[in-house]
Order: C-alpha cells, then structure tokens, then sequence
C-alpha cells in the first residue's frame, strides 16, 4: 500500500529538471551527445519534410491550390477523414473497455489476449489487407452470408474500415494500461466504499484520471488511421472516387507523374498528422505542469 | 461487495457496447454511398501503363454515348499491376471490365466463373492493344546498351517489376529468355535452355529493383535509380511525352506484347449495364480508339491504323509472340508457377549472393 503511494507521487514529476552535469570533460560530452541528438532528428525528420515543402511549392502556391482543389482530391480526403473518425469512435470505446478489463481482472488467457493486441504491430499492412479479403472476398468464409445479405465489406468503404480499426488497435491499449496501472485501485475502492454504484465509480473516479491517456491515445490513432496505406490498398482495391485515401491517391499521382498534386497531397496529410501531435503533445505538458 | 461492484459496471457496459454498435452501423450504413445507379456506371478494372490513353477514350466515349442515348455514364477505373488487378477481380472487386496486361491474367477471371462468354471472338483475339519489350536508358546512353547482351556487363543496374504482381514483368523475362533461346545473344547456344536460364541468372545478378508494377518501376527510373529499365515500348514512349529525358533501346529480338481486354459477364449481371459497357468494349476496338492508344506509345493490332504510325514505331528484326513458348498456358505453369523456372533462377541467384 505505502509502496503504491510513493509510486503515484512519484509519477506527478513526470519530467524531472535535467541535473546538472559535474567536471568539464563531462560538460563537453553532453555537448557532443546534444548535438549529436538535433543532427539525428533534424536529418531524419526535418530534411524530408523541407524537402516535401519545397517540392510542393515548385511551382507556386497557386498550383497547390489547385491541384488540392480536385475533385478526386477532395473525395479522398473526405474518404480518409470519415474512416479516421470512424476508427476513433470505435477504439475510443474499446480500447478503454479492453484496457480496464487488462489491467483490473484476471482470467484465463489473459496473457495471451495482452499478447493479441501487439499483433497489429508485427504484422505488415499489406498482409491484413489479404487476411481480411480471406474473410470478406468472393471465396472468402463470410461470402455466402455477407451475399445473401447484399453487404459489401471487400472493396468498399467498410472493409477499408476494418483494415484500418486491425492496424491502429494497440495505439489505445498500450497508451491506457500503464496509466491505469498506475492509478492502483485505491480511489476506485474509496469511491465503491462511499456509496458510489460501479458505472458511478467508472464514469467519475476512473475515467478523469484517464483523460489525458484517452485523449493522447486517440490523438495518435487517428495520425496512424490517417496515415495508413497498404491495408486500405489491398481490402479498397484503389477505385479512383470510390475506395481512394489520401495515401492512395498519393501513390497514384506519383505513378501519373503528377507529382505536384502527389507533393500536395502529402504535405496536406503530413501538416494535419504533426499538428494534431504537436498540440496534443504541447496540452498535455499544459496540463501536467 | 467487490464481485457486485463488478457485476453491476459489466452490466452498464455491455448496454453502452450495444448502444455504440448500433452507432456505427448505422454511420457506416448511411455513409457509403450506396445509392449510385449502376446501370450508368463503367467500373474498369485496369493494369498501369494504358492510363493516359484511357483518360482520353473515356471522355470521348462519354460524349459519344450521351449523343446517341441522353444517358450520362459515370466511370469508375482503377489502375494496379495487372497480376494484383486480376486476383482482385477475383477475389470481388466488382469491375464491369477488364483490361490487363497478359491474357493469362483474363484467364485467371474467366477460370473463377466471372467471364463466361467467349472474349476471344472480339477482333484481333480480344488484344485490344500491343506492345514490344524495350530499354529505357539514360540520355547519351553512357552505358551504350544495345542489345540483351549488355545487360550483363558488370556494373550495369538494371530495373524491371516483379513478375509475381505486374504483368510487365513476366513480358520482360519472356523476352529475355526467348531472344536468349533464338540465338541473339552471344555465347548463348540457340535452343538450349541450361544456356538461357544461365543467361537469364546473369540478368537477374545486375537487377537491383523489382517494383509492384511497371509503372512504378519507370517512375522510378525517372527518379534516378539504375542504369536500364527494361519495360513496355509505350511506357518510355509515355514517360518521353511526359517530358521525361531518357532514351528508347529495341532490342534486336524481342516479344510482341498484346494486351487483352474482357467484359466480366457476372458483375455486368450485377450492375445491369451490359448495353452500355459492350459498347465501351466495341468502342475500344474502333479505329477512333485505336489511334489514340497508338498516340500513347502503344502499337495497334488494327494494320490499317497501324500502317498510320509506321514512322513511330519502326519494325523488330525477330519479332516473337507468346505463341513461340506455346501459349500462356503452357508459360504459367513451366515459367511462373512456384517452383517454375523464374523460382528456380531466383533461388539459384539469391544461393549465389550467400
């Protein structure tokens, strides 16, 4: 007990001020390592998005305008968004059910189930594209039902759904176990032991602790649903205005050799995916400090 | 009292589990669009080098049948490798129409029950364009590649797609392979196959890339990577168009190309539009249609409009048809199938580079 206590204080100083380093040599270790580390990050992030910028504007702003003006543009846009929220909407729900139920009950398999949720993460993109069409395509198991139902999982919106729910499935879980794990149970007993039903407990105790958790977790699917390519390529089967994503439509501009709409598009994706990184990052160390 | 609190929590959450269910069924439902009127929809199922052409027919298909019927027709196209295309069709991509690189990529349709009328009794055999194997290679030609037998200089980095995804890919090995066996490349004795598949091991050794689809694969070149693609004639003839700066190397021997087009009966079943999408497919054919896809490098199988583009496409010395390996049949099963000859080199290749 005293033990879970001096856990949680010590989690509030989440970034601890750096100490101070001791001796010169050390100071210009640090150095290095400091500028080691900004060459690294810039190189590898930095270098390709100026890049992409510069490609994108080759032509002016105006061409940008218009080649994001497209109506094929547009529509897989809207396609990309629309799949994004649906993803958000299901995990925001399940991956907080599937954390809770992880962390605060033990039941036969549950290692195995824990283990199930990284799968997404090994597993290729391309390779879910084929498993789903094992399931949902013309020979696949669910043929006979989803027909005589006239329901179109397989090249249509709903598989492209399901693709992208497989791949972005851990980014919930694992942002909420260690969370939850760290919350111990004390304040939820409390809340049990004042009166409080279990959904009272849950909705007022549980879940504020849990927002920052939620709120980063979903911030990072939604950037991976956005961002996903082979999946959605495989299971959509690529009709342009149809089953086209903004990623899709990314790598057929390049094949069309239209490369300004390609650069545009990208940079588009890109910005929104950092910007909603970076000011979720930015109100979470708000709300810690 | 702790299993209470449990059971009661599960109770409220399995409510809130059906509640968001329902959500999203109901958002997936209305969110599609699920109201488009297929019988004025061409769904075209295509492989990734005719695109340019095609996005010229189309419009003018388009008008033509408006003036003919007052119907507006709303085309859907996508554009994959031709092997990947095939086995999406197959697999329930629901295209009104098939036009792929290799007849074998029909066939694999036609085999699933898809295709069930006779589409080889369109003209020319249901090859509604041709093609021969080239090079594309840097302007100068620095590394002065001539002929197949260059390919195996040393230092020679060569691009050419994979053959288990693009059609464009198992053209450029037959090509290789046959122009090895017909006695035009050096050191290679005539009708031996050891000698043929060695010489196509030595190729496969100055590979350095093997994209999705032959598209990818020049855009690529284009990019700066390699010294030699070898790809569709029509492909660099495209990429020039396009502005690109690279050069056009036939082969002394090489294989005609021919590309086949097919209505997919089932689906046109499906959508009710087989008036509209038969006329596509006679349209395709047309001398009009012909000439455009002769204007985007591709070679007409109609001789009247091919006697036309003489000049832009001069003639092979040893032109070659898939006949010469005894059809796609036969190919697929002795090249492509697993454990096939291209399996055998490749595995040979990759025991060599250990």
């Amino acid at each position: 007990m005293i033990e879970k206590l001096f856990f949680l204080n010590k989690r509030e100083k989440f970034y601890p001020e750096a100490e101070k380093p001791q001796g010169r040599g050390t100071i210009w270790a640090r150095r290095i390592l400091i500028f080691v580390v900004i060459a690294y990050i810039a190189g590898l992030i930095l270098g390709p998005i100026i890049t992409l910028v510069i490609s994108a504007f080759e032509e002016g702003y105006q061409a940008v305008l218009v080649a994001l003006s497209q109506p094929q543009v547009l529509s897989s846009m809207w396609m990309t968004f629309w799949i994004a929220i649906v993803v958000i909407i299901v995990h925001g729900f399940f991956g907080t059910v599937v954390s809770w139920v992880l962390v605060r009950d033990r039941f036969i398999g549950r290692g195995f189930l824990n283990g199930l949720i990284d799968i997404p993460f090994a597993v290729s993109p391309v390779v879910v594209g084929y498993m789903l069409l094992l399931l949902f395509g013309r020979n696949g198991i669910f043929a006979p039902v989803l027909n005589s139902l006239d329901i179109r999982v397989a090249f249509a919106v709903p598989g492209m759904v399901l693709a992208t729910l497989f791949v972005t499935l851990p980014f919930m879980v694992r942002e909420l176990v260690p969370v939850l794990e760290g919350l111990g149970i004390n304040q939820e007993q409390a809340a049990a032991t004042l009166g409080a039903s279990g959904f009272q407990t849950f909705w007022r105790v549980t879940l504020p602790s849990l927002r920052p958790g939620i709120i980063y977790g979903l911030t990072l699917t939604f950037a991976r649903a956005l961002g996903e390519f082979g999946a959605v390529l495989v299971i959509g089967g690529g009709i342009i205005g149809r089953t086209e994503t903004l990623t899709i439509f990314i790598f057929r501009a390049l094949d069309d050799r239209q490369y300004i709409s390609a650069y545009s598009a990208g940079l588009l994706l890109g910005l929104f995916s950092i910007v909603l990184v970076l000011g979720i990052d930015w109100l979470r160390r708000r709300a810690e400090n | 009292m702790n299993l209470n609190y449990r059971m009661k929590t599960y109770k409220r959450l399995f409510s809130y589990i059906s509640l968001f269910l329902v959500t999203v069924i109901i958002t997936s439902c209305s969110g599609g669009n699920t109201n488009i009127d297929t019988s004025t929809r061409i769904v075209l199922a295509a492989y990734t080098t005719p695109r340019e052409a095609y996005r010229e027919i189309i419009p003018l298909f388009q008008q033509k049948w408006e003036a003919e019927t007052g119907q507006k027709i709303i085309f859907e196209e996508s554009y994959l490798g031709s092997g990947a295309q095939s086995r999406a069709v197959v697999e329930g991509f629901e295209a009104d129409i098939a036009a792929l690189s290799l007849e074998a990529d029909i066939t694999r349709i036609e085999k699933a029950g898809l295709i069930t009328h006779d589409w080889r009794s369109k003209p020319f055999n249901g090859m509604v364009s041709t093609s021969i194997v080239s090079f594309a290679v840097r302007t100068g030609n620095p590394k002065n590649i001539q002929d197949w037998d260059d390919l195996v200089m040393p230092d020679v980095n060569i691009l050419t797609p994979n053959p288990k995804t693009s059609g464009g890919a198992m053209w450029n090995i037959l090509g290789l392979y046959g122009a090895a066996k017909r006695g035009f490349v050096e050191n290679v004795i005539p009708e031996d196959e050891q000698a043929a598949q060695d010489f196509f091991l030595s190729v496969l050794r100055n590979v350095s890339v093997m994209d999705k689809s032959a598209r990818e694969s020049i855009t690529n070149f284009e990019k700066g990577v390699g010294d030699v693609a070898i790809t569709y004639e029509n492909e660099v003839l495209v990429g020039q168009q396009a502005g690109q700066n690279y050069e056009l190397v036939i082969p002394r021997s090489t294989i005609l190309i021919e590309n086949p087009i097919a209505l997919i009966d089932q689906n046109v079943e499906k959508h009710k539009n087989r008036a509209v999408v038969e006329a596509f497919v006679e349209f395709l054919f047309s001398p009009e249609a012909q000439e455009i896809f002769a204007k985007h490098g591709l070679r007409s199988p109609d001789p009247i409009v091919a006697e036309r583009f003489t000049n832009q496409y001069p003639p092979v010395e040893d032109l070659f048809t898939i006949e010469y390996f005894g059809g796609w049949d036969t190919v697929m099963v002795e090249f492509f199938a697993d454990n096939g000859i291209y399996d055998q080199t490749v595995l040979r290749w990759q025991g060599s580079n250990q």
